[in-house]
């Protein structure tokens, strides 16, 4: 014990020395405030886009136009309030924040007076040359839109813009006006507008229910779903934390092994001390970037239950909900268990390589390996059910990934039970075959051409 | 009579078919210093590895300290393996101390003995340097504090002299004696038989996996013919006049003849040295050529394994 936690402590201070380690720490709140931030950014660098609408008919499609986006607008806010109180009930807070949201999203385009109508005139400020006084000072014009009736029903759009590529606006209007048109074709064919608009606001009730359960507490609500999402993002968060100390691992065993240190250690310590002291090393530097990156994800939830309990949300149970011991405690135990199989395999992998470009080509097929499960994951979500999901949550190095995932969907106790212990026999067998794999390694009697001197012969023996 | 604390009972082992050591014996007792003499790939490293429980022998039995090599009796050993090396980028101190801990030593101990022993090396100004800033001499002293902090009783040191110039061979070799007048046990492997010659109270020496010779280094050099070379200015035949003192060999040069004669095993230098004053030759140069051990390995596994691999200083 003493040698494999003097080996630990060893490894911890090594790896947490490296850039490495301060890079991956700092990579997850990198990438989640850009995934954050990046749409806020983008939304909000976004230049006010000033337009000018001329309604050649007068007036009418200009009203229109104007009243359809309203009622579009009003539409999607009652959606939106419509899940938010499923999700979190009726509060009026929230409600209002909501509503501020929507608000905000109107600023994009801004209908400017044209101090021109014709084409000719508006032209310079459409192509950069000249520029419209409006609130943010002197601008150029992003859009002229001219409406036309032709004739009785026949409604023209003429949308001059330089702008190619943000067709938000021309689909706002053409949206609109579509909307406009159906409406007057069916009162013109006799339809009385309330029915119209009745029937525009028809919609069925669904209820959603789970028939394992009695009629009483079948109804499934949104926050029954939740718990599967806390199971997505821990499987990722598995797949990333494993994916950061790779790299890691990797880089330090071939350098351990090219320094010749390992048979400096082979005379003090056993070599399942070593791996064993290893692999703890580099499971505390995983635990420190977990604690890290729960850290930051605490202080969110600390603040988001703050904003939740201000506005009289029930955070207790949303929180119960997403941290129930039902669910935590297996995904601590397909964490450790992962982490220990592809730890180990990546010990002896760098075990068995002199440079980085040894260990990439008996990577690379690990790596595969361990792609798969990434994009089963995905499918586990909406299918939790499908065969090849269920098949793959059989395979021991998947098994982790993937049965986070499908464990909060209610799947059958045989299933849990028969993957745990597939999974337990193989990471005995890995961390096993590791070990030897390892001491040949270390002692330089194995090497890469080793194992891919199993699979030629494998591939013999199959032509033969 | 002497402690064994290393014995290797007919311990054989094989490599994919090809055999390493084969049926090797010995012993090595307290407080001596043993040579474990041969070619390169002869099965030195295999066999030091199995006296550490580093490999299991596939036949045979290795006892350390009266018992199998298991993990506690490491902590009384000090191992210098042959591929050597140290933690690059840790602080010179701290490689010393982390080698201690892992050998028992409380930490405190530790830093204090290995500050000591960085001073005793000269090398007291690197101990916080970090060890890819130091030469590869000064890297190879660390190697060796790392292998001794521990104060062990038993050092066994592979090829502990290959990559050092001869100033540090000559200081690595009164390290050795130094910790054999401290009472230490030691067992190193070699092919330069001078510093074995210099420092063994025994060797044993191996060749193709295999014990040709375990004995004192007297013994070793009794197997070598013992020989005199002698200069005359004449080219007069000394057949006769040597008759029975051994083999003679003859070399003309433009200044006389010179007489190799490897002695019989019961005339020395002096019977020969007084069959030529009594024959009257007139001799330029009277020379006993003294044995090494080099001759004697040459001598015991035979010129053709010797040569490529064995090395002089």
């Amino acid at each position: 014990m003493r040698n494999i936690y003097l080996i630990a402590r060893r490894e911890f201070l090594s790896y947490v020395a490296t850039w490495g380690f301060w890079l991956s720490l700092l990579s997850v709140p990198m990438f989640m405030a850009l995934g954050f931030g990046m749409p806020i950014l983008i939304e909000s660098s976004q230049p006010t886009r000033y337009y000018v609408l001329v309604d050649e008919t007068g007036g009418t499609l200009e009203q229109a136009v104007y009243d359809q986006i309203d009622a579009t607008r009003a539409e999607q806010a009652e959606r939106m309030r419509e899940v938010t109180q499923d999700m979190l009930g009726d509060n009026p807070q929230v409600q209002a924040a909501l509503e501020s949201s929507m608000q905000l999203s109107d600023d994009d385009y801004i209908r400017v007076s044209p101090p021109e109508t014709s084409l000719d005139a508006l032209r310079p400020y459409l192509t950069g040359q000249a520029e419209l006084e409006t609130q943010d000072g002197p601008q150029g014009l992003f859009a002229a839109i001219y409406l036309s009736e032709p004739s009785p029903g026949q409604i023209e759009i003429d949308y001059w813009s330089a702008n190619l590529t943000d067709s938000g606006l021309r689909a706002q209007i053409r949206n609109a006006l579509r909307d406009h048109m159906q409406l007057e074709h069916l009162v013109e064919a006799g339809v009385d507008p309330v029915l119209i608009e009745q029937a525009d606001d028809l919609a069925p009730t669904v209820r959603e229910l789970n028939p394992q359960r009695s009629a009483e507490t079948a109804e499934v609500s949104e926050n029954e779903r939740l718990p599967i999402f806390v199971g997505v993002a821990t499987a990722f968060g598995l797949w990333v934390v494993i994916f950061s100390v790779v790299n890691m691992l990797l880089t330090a065993m071939i350098e351990e092994k090219g320094n010749k240190v390992l048979e400096m250690m082979l005379a003090s310590a056993r070599h399942h001390e070593i791996l064993v002291g290893k692999l703890l090393g580099v499971a505390a530097v995983s635990f420190t970037l977990l604690l890290f990156w729960g850290g930051l994800a605490s202080t969110g939830g600390f603040a988001a239950q703050q904003f939740m309990a201000a506005a009289d949300i029930p955070a207790a149970e949303i929180m119960g909900t997403l941290f129930s011991p039902a669910l935590i405690g297996p995904a601590i135990g397909y964490f450790i268990i992962g982490y220990l199989m592809y730890g180990a395999i990546f010990l002896a992998v760098g075990s068995l390589c002199e440079t980085i470009q040894d260990a990439q080509s008996l990577m690379s097929p690990i790596m595969l390996i361990m792609m798969v499960p990434l994009f089963l994951v995905m499918m586990a979500i909406d299918a939790p059910d499908n065969p090849i999901v269920a098949v793959a949550s059989w395979v021991p190095l998947w098994t982790p990934f993937i049965m986070l995932v499908r464990l909060p969907q209610d799947i059958g106790l045989f299933e849990v039970i028969g993957t745990t212990l597939g999974m337990i026999a193989m990471a005995t067998a890995v961390i096993w075959g590791a070990g030897q794999l390892f001491r040949m390694g270390a002692l330089n009697q194995a090497n890469q051409d080793t194992v891919k001197g199993w699979f030629k012969i494998g591939k013999k023996k199959s032509i033969g | 009579m002497r402690e064994t604390i290393l014995s290797l009972d007919r311990v054989s082992k094989t490599y994919g078919g090809k055999p390493a050591v084969r049926n090797v014996s010995l012993n090595v007792e307290r407080g001596q210093i043993t040579g474990f003499l041969g070619p390169n790939g002869a099965g030195k490293t295999t066999s030091l590895r199995m006296s550490l429980g580093i490999l299991q022998p596939d036949s045979g039995t290795v006892s350390l300290f009266g018992g199998p090599p298991r993990a506690q009796a490491l902590d009384r050993v000090g191992f210098l393996p042959e591929e050597r090396g140290i933690y690059r980028k840790m602080k010179v101190i701290d490689v010393i101390v982390f080698f201690a801990r892992l050998k028992g030593v409380a930490p405190g101990t530790a830093r204090q003995r290995g500050l000591q022993m960085l001073e005793e090396f000269g090398l007291a100004d690197v101990a916080q340097s970090k060890v890819k800033e130091l030469s590869k001499g000064m890297a190879q002293k660390v190697q060796i504090i790392s292998t001794l902090i521990h104060e062990p009783e038993f050092i066994i040191l592979d090829e502990p002299f290959s990559g050092l110039d001869p100033v540090n061979q000559s200081a690595l070799e009164q390290v050795v004696r130094k910790q054999a007048e401290a009472g230490r046990t030691i067992l190193f492997s070699t092919h330069v038989m001078e510093h074995a010659e210099r420092l063994c109270d025994k060797i044993v020496l191996i060749a193709k996996g295999q014990k040709v010779f375990d004995g004192s280094v007297s013994e070793a050099l009794a197997r070598v013919p013992r020989r005199v070379t002698l200069e005359t200015a004449s080219d007069r035949s000394l057949g006769e006049v040597l008759a029975g003192l051994g083999r003679l060999d003859r070399e003309l040069t433009k200044d006389g003849t010179i007489w190799t004669v490897d002695l019989a095993p019961d005339a020395d230098a002096q019977d020969v040295l007084k069959a030529c004053v009594e024959a009257d030759v007139k001799l330029t140069r009277f020379e006993p050529v003294r044995a090494h051990l080099h001759d004697a390995f040459v001598h015991l596994v035979g010129q053709d394994e010797a040569e490529p691999e064995a090395e002089s200083v």
